[in-house]
């Protein structure tokens, strides 16, 4: 009978440090994939700020022509920006076909190998020559 | 009742109606916790759905100086359209093949009245309407006619998931 006890007690006990393991072990999940989904998301606003805002091609006109690429700004692009009070850095490029594959890039410093990173590649025109050319803009994001 | 627990049965049903909550918990909590990620990655597909549509609509088809989507609503109001049919549906599928995310297929349809002008990329997998997942964007393309009418087609562009991939 004082065994029968002892095993019920032992197994209780097991019970609940395995349900306190396991609520650890889940709340640590949900950070990382928390900050996954935030880097996730960072990356997409670096990509649309970069095709509407810092790389959009101007004409003489000063129209601006949003989605297409000006392959001089690419140069000059900052790549360390604040967002949602963080800092980010990232490296882009872009690539184009015409017969061959074409990169400009990559701008930016390299990803280091212990951080966490994400890369989003989407299209966009690259205006080159007086013409707009198929492309995709690529970046790679990280926490600074 | 008394003999139950003379024989220690409530507790062991309580010890299982434990263990049963434990292994129901941490199923649950490891799966609500991916929910994040898998909406930041759709929400990246949404945005590579509508880079593809102004892309489609501002990139033109080499060597001619004429968009992919203006090229397409010509093949599909006029008979001598400026970019030869067989020559866009080339040059279409070479740029949606470069730009179509893995394990995704894409999806371009043009329609107007009764006819309609319909791409995807790799071929044979349809236009996707039925798919499980898919981002879609919707806008118009207009054209102006030679009598001076002007017409507006509904163009989509659809970027799914391949069944099985």
């Amino acid at each position: 009978m004082i065994l029968t006890k002892i095993l019920k007690t032992l197994f209780t006990c097991i019970l609940v440090i395995s349900f306190l393991l396991v609520t650890v072990s889940a709340y640590q999940q949900h950070r990382t994939i928390s900050a996954l989904a935030e880097l996730t998301d960072v990356t997409s606003a670096i990509v649309t700020r970069l095709s509407v805002e810092e790389l959009v091609y101007v004409d003489n006109d000063e129209k601006l022509h949003m989605y297409s690429i000006d392959p001089a700004k690419l140069e000059n692009c900052p790549t360390r920006w604040e967002i949602n009070g963080k800092n980010f850095d990232f490296r882009v490029s872009v690539g184009y076909e015409t017969g061959d594959e074409h990169v400009l890039g990559p701008y930016g410093s390299a990803p280091p190998d212990d951080r966490t990173r994400c890369s989003l590649a989407v299209a966009c025109a690259l205006y080159e020559n007086g013409r707009f050319l198929p492309a995709k803009l690529s970046v790679i994001a990280w926490r600074a | 009742m008394a003999r139950l627990d003379d024989r220690g049965v409530a507790d062991i049903l309580a010890i299982a109606f434990m263990f049963v909550m434990l292994v129901l918990a941490a199923v649950f909590m490891h799966t609500y916790s991916l929910r994040p990620l898998r909406a930041a990655t759709d929400r990246q597909l949404d945005l590579k759905s509508g880079h593809l549509y102004m892309t489609l609509e501002l990139a033109w088809v080499e060597p001619y100086s004429v968009s992919f989507l203006r090229a397409a609503t010509e093949n599909l109001l006029i008979e001598q359209p400026t970019v030869p049919g067989p020559y866009l549906r080339s040059a279409m599928e070479n740029a949606i093949e470069y730009f179509c995310p893995p394990g995704y297929a894409v999806a371009i349809s043009l329609s107007h009245d009764n006819s309609s002008w319909e791409l995807s990329w790799p071929e044979g997998v349809g236009l996707g309407v039925d798919a499980e997942k898919q981002f879609v964007r919707q806008g118009e393309a207009r054209l102006t006619m030679a009598g001076g009418k002007n017409i507006a087609v509904p163009v989509t562009v659809r970027i799914f998931e391949i069944t099985g991939a």
